[in-house]
């Protein structure tokens, strides 16, 4: 039986220069005319009617779901670190925003950024303890901080325990509500994606794949591979936080069941994996993809149960036949469409 | 018909590049062979295609006409096709006499397991003073008596051996040379990967020579070195030299 | 100082039934390089068993572990048949199993939770408030049977690894899979059998927690996070590691419950993480570098 040779992207991420990409201008129109249609949507509440603020809750949700995926992807995808607990970072941003806004008055929609650095240093120190071992040890200690975290959260007065903290509205008229959120989230998705796609066209971003290839060989090859692996877990941690901070705030609550379970994580692994680890469209495109999923199951089903099992289901179905994700199986097959070849 | 055949195999490790191209060589049973060439030539590709460790991409590895390649090691070794790796691994928790008895794995019957160790101890009597020593505490010579005597634990017909002079003192690879000179004087098939060419090819009957993955050459060891060949792919392309080969041949 | 021998009594009793949970996670890591993030959400399942036969049929949970420990080796033969197999060969292997056992902990949870609901469970069998009083200490009888069948499963493990043949081989594929495979072992089959044998100690492990803990399917969280520092602290794919850092963590989270209440118990296996990967990487009895 000969041995089959197959590209697998999942394990192998493939460098930008080794398959065609599409002429860049036109990948450059498409995805600036997306952007920019979904910064008129807002405007077109007249045309949508009834169904706006839905829409827009959707668009939040998903310009959410963006954000974060693609932060993890640094890490997950680029470097190969699976983070196991990522959802920290998004609770340690909605906390620190919710407590600015309770005792400053600062609104989230100033300081999600400062939220992002927040967990950015939170994410560093961790780094620094566990990103001195390889492999299991790190995904291990990921899943410990989430439930310690979570823990501290339930138990703690300041953030008030297990009935979390309530927040006060945005001054802003309901029937537009949402559509601050709605930006911010753009914003913030738009930063994310942005964000992943420098890193891969960087030498940062090559260290980092040589890492997830052959750790030992990156570092006789001279890569400080603990400082790298440390950087881009700080960096990934950032817009996960700034994305936590956002939806915090239109919660109006903080509850340590809303960001610390490893549903979120689990999400995030998963949107990833299965648009595709380790490039720069996969996650965007995981991310539509399930919350398009989640939308249809809750409606079909209802109960929460079942759509853990269809997750792991899913999750499973693509690693074991699809470990490349959508965008790594089509561009292995040579069929991705230019508009999503972003790496 | 040969012991053992390989048919224009190739083979690599995971999704990387062929390693061997295309090598076609046969062994015939009880002589002994030296494979020599530069490093990454495929000579320990080529043992470990052999055992089991690894499948071949193309072409076919024949034991007795039967093919092997790609069936999984334990099978292999079944078969009576015995691996030593580079490495020698061996279990580093256990003692020299549960190494030894896990080299007999496959043998069920105690009397002859009892019998193949008195055997082994005879070949290495360090081994039976070092009896309940922990193999990874152990130094290298001892390592590698003991991989050594592992595979004769099995009585195999087909004994490969990858570079059993490794890492050792020469007082000690010496030793192990010896050894292996007495394993070939034996009715074993050998094949034998060294990268101490001299010493290698004075322990057998045969050599081949492979480089970047290819059988250049294929001679009677106390011949191949006269090859001018060798000092091509050795030294590259001569023009007027005036480097004269040391008394015994070789290279320096 | 009567109460704080009291906790670690208490604790040590515990620590041997943590010992039984965390050895069939460590060895599936240490003969195939697997780390079994559904490991929790199984022991949780066979909590579920030991209850419904317990409720119906009226079985004590020790009898009914004599029927999870085959129907979960069962189990896990059928598990790892069906996924590890196809793995095999990959270069970034333990990472897959860390995704793949990850899909099978949410699927297995979803199932649970779907056919019990979330109401939190125990069984209640007539031993599980009895105490012994030796001196001035109070020796509950339920975790200690616990104990005591834990340490008779620990040590049968013991002896099946050093007695028997096939252990023999399942702990030379521990040490080196690569001079396992060359002495004729048939490491596919010493990998599904240990599969099987680490499931089997989950489902043993299911039947004594179920009257030690009240469970629900979202529990499993708690345990296998536990359960994975547990490991990394005595040293991934180490049973004697995973045997001395359970008896120590369990006493220590005894000391701290005791203290500060037991919702921080959990806190210290984390913290006892993250110091041994600041001092120790590779853990107590652990070997330098694991490259996963």
């Amino acid at each position: 039986m000969t041995q089959v040779e197959k590209k697998d992207s999942a394990d192998t991420p493939v460098s930008p220069a080794l398959h065609e990409p599409a002429p860049k201008r036109y990948r450059y129109l498409v995805v600036g005319l997306v952007t920019l249609l979904l910064a008129f949507l807002p405007l077109a509440r007249p045309l949508i009617g009834q169904p706006f603020n839905y829409v827009m809750q959707m668009g939040i949700v998903v310009l959410m779901w963006i954000a974060m995926s693609s932060s993890w992807n640094l890490i997950g995808g680029f470097t190969g670190y699976i983070s196991l607990g990522h959802n920290v970072f998004f609770g340690i941003g909605g906390y620190a925003a919710g407590l600015f806004l309770l005792y400053y008055g600062w609104s989230p929609f100033l300081t999600a950024p400062l939220a992002g650095l927040i967990a950015v240093a939170f994410g560093f120190m961790f780094g620094l303890i566990t990103l001195r071992t390889r492999g299991p040890s790190f995904i291990i200690s990921t899943i410990a901080l989430l439930l310690m975290t979570g823990l501290i959260f339930d138990n703690w007065d300041l953030v008030g325990g297990s009935n979390g903290l309530s927040l006060p509205l945005p001054p802003f008229p309901i029937e537009v509500l949402k559509i601050p959120f709605y930006y911010a989230m753009l914003v913030t998705s738009i930063g994310s994606v942005y964000l992943g796609y420098r890193v891969a066209h960087s030498k940062f971003g090559l260290a980092l794949r040589a890492i997830a290839q052959d750790e030992t060989k990156a570092e006789v090859a001279g890569i400080d591979t603990r400082r790298m692996k440390i950087a881009a877990f700080s960096i990934s941690a950032f817009f996960v936080g700034a994305a936590g901070a956002i939806w915090g705030y239109s919660l109006s609550y903080l509850r340590p069941t809303v960001f610390f379970i490893i549903g979120v994580a689990a999400q995030m692994v998963l949107m990833v994996i299965i648009g595709g680890r380790g490039t720069v469209a996969g996650p965007t495109v995981g991310a539509i993809l399930l919350v398009a999923l989640n939308e249809v199951s809750v409606s079909q089903f209802g109960s929460s149960e079942l759509n853990i099992v269809i997750t792991g289901v899913i999750l499973l179905v693509v690693l074991l036949f699809f470990p490349s994700g959508v965008v790594g199986t089509l561009r292995d097959r040579s069929r991705l469409p230019a508009f999503l070849d972003w790496d | 018909m040969a012991l053992l055949q390989l048919q224009d195999v190739n083979s690599g490790y995971g999704y990387g590049p062929d390693i061997l191209n295309g090598v076609s060589l046969d062994v015939e049973a009880g002589k002994s062979y030296c494979i020599i060439g530069p490093n990454g030539a495929g000579k320990s590709t080529l043992l470990k295609t052999v055992a089991g460790l690894l499948k071949p991409r193309r072409g076919q590895v024949l034991l007795d006409g039967a093919a092997i390649g790609g069936r999984r090691p334990d099978l292999i070794l079944a078969a009576g096709v015995c691996y030593v790796p580079q490495d020698r691994s061996l279990f580093p928790e256990m003692s020299v006499r549960e190494n030894l008895v896990m080299g007999a794995f496959l043998e069920t019957d105690k009397e002859v397991v009892k019998e193949r160790m008195d055997r082994v101890f005879e070949m290495f009597p360090v081994l039976e003073d070092r009896l309940n020593q922990r193999a990874g505490t152990m130094s290298g010579g001892e390592q590698q008596m003991l991989a050594l005597g592992r595979a004769l634990m099995i009585e195999p017909r087909l004994l490969m051996i990858d570079e059993p002079s490794l890492g050792l003192a020469p007082q000690i690879a010496e030793q192990i040379f010896e050894i292996i000179r007495r394993l070939a004087d034996l009715d074993i098939t050998l094949l034998l990967v060294e990268q101490n060419v001299l010493r290698g090819l004075d322990c057998t009957d045969w050599a081949f020579l492979l480089d970047l993955g290819e059988l250049r050459i294929e001679a009677p060891s106390d011949q191949i070195l006269d090859d001018p060949r060798i000092r091509e792919l050795y030294l590259g392309r001569q023009r007027e030299t005036t480097w004269q080969p040391r008394a015994g041949g070789g290279v320096s | 100082m009567t109460q704080l021998i009291q906790v670690v009594i208490l604790g040590l009793l515990l620590g041997g039934v943590y010992a039984l949970m965390a050895s069939g996670l460590t060895l599936m890591f240490g003969v195939m390089r697997i780390v079994n993030l559904a490991h929790g959400v199984f022991i949780i399942a066979a909590c579920y068993v030991a209850f419904y036969l317990f409720r119906g049929p009226g079985w004590d949970p020790f009898v009914s572990l004599a029927v999870s420990m085959p129907l979960f080796f069962l189990i896990g033969v059928g598990v790892y048949s069906l996924l590890f197999p196809r793995i095999e060969g990959s270069p970034r292997f333990t990472e897959m199993t860390v995704l793949l056992t990850f899909a099978v902990a949410l699927i297995a949870e979803g199932l649970l939770a779907y056919f019990f609901t979330g109401t939190v469970r125990s069984t209640d069998p007539a031993y599980k408030t009895d105490a012994i009083r030796i001196a001035d200490f109070f020796i509950p009888t339920a975790q200690s049977l616990a104990s005591i069948t834990s340490l008779v499963l620990l040590i049968a493990l013991w002896a099946f690894l050093y007695f028997t043949r096939t252990g023999y081989a399942v702990r030379a594929t521990m040490q080196n899979r690569t001079a396992a495979q060359i002495v004729g072992v048939n490491v596919r089959r010493v990998s599904t059998i240990s599969f099987g044998i680490g499931m089997a100690l989950a489902g043993a492990s299911g039947s004594l927690i179920s009257f030690l803990f009240p469970f629900f399917p979202a529990r499993h969280w708690q345990w296998i996070a536990i359960l994975l520092a547990l490991i990394v602290l005595g040293g991934l794919g180490s049973l004697k590691g995973a045997v001395v850092g359970a008896l120590l963590l369990a006493v220590m989270a005894g000391i701290v419950s005791h203290f500060f209440g037991s919702t921080w118990s959990p806190m210290t296996f984390f913290g006892a993480l993250f110091l041994i990967l600041l001092i120790r990487p590779q853990g107590l009895f652990g070997h330098q570098a694991r490259v996963g």
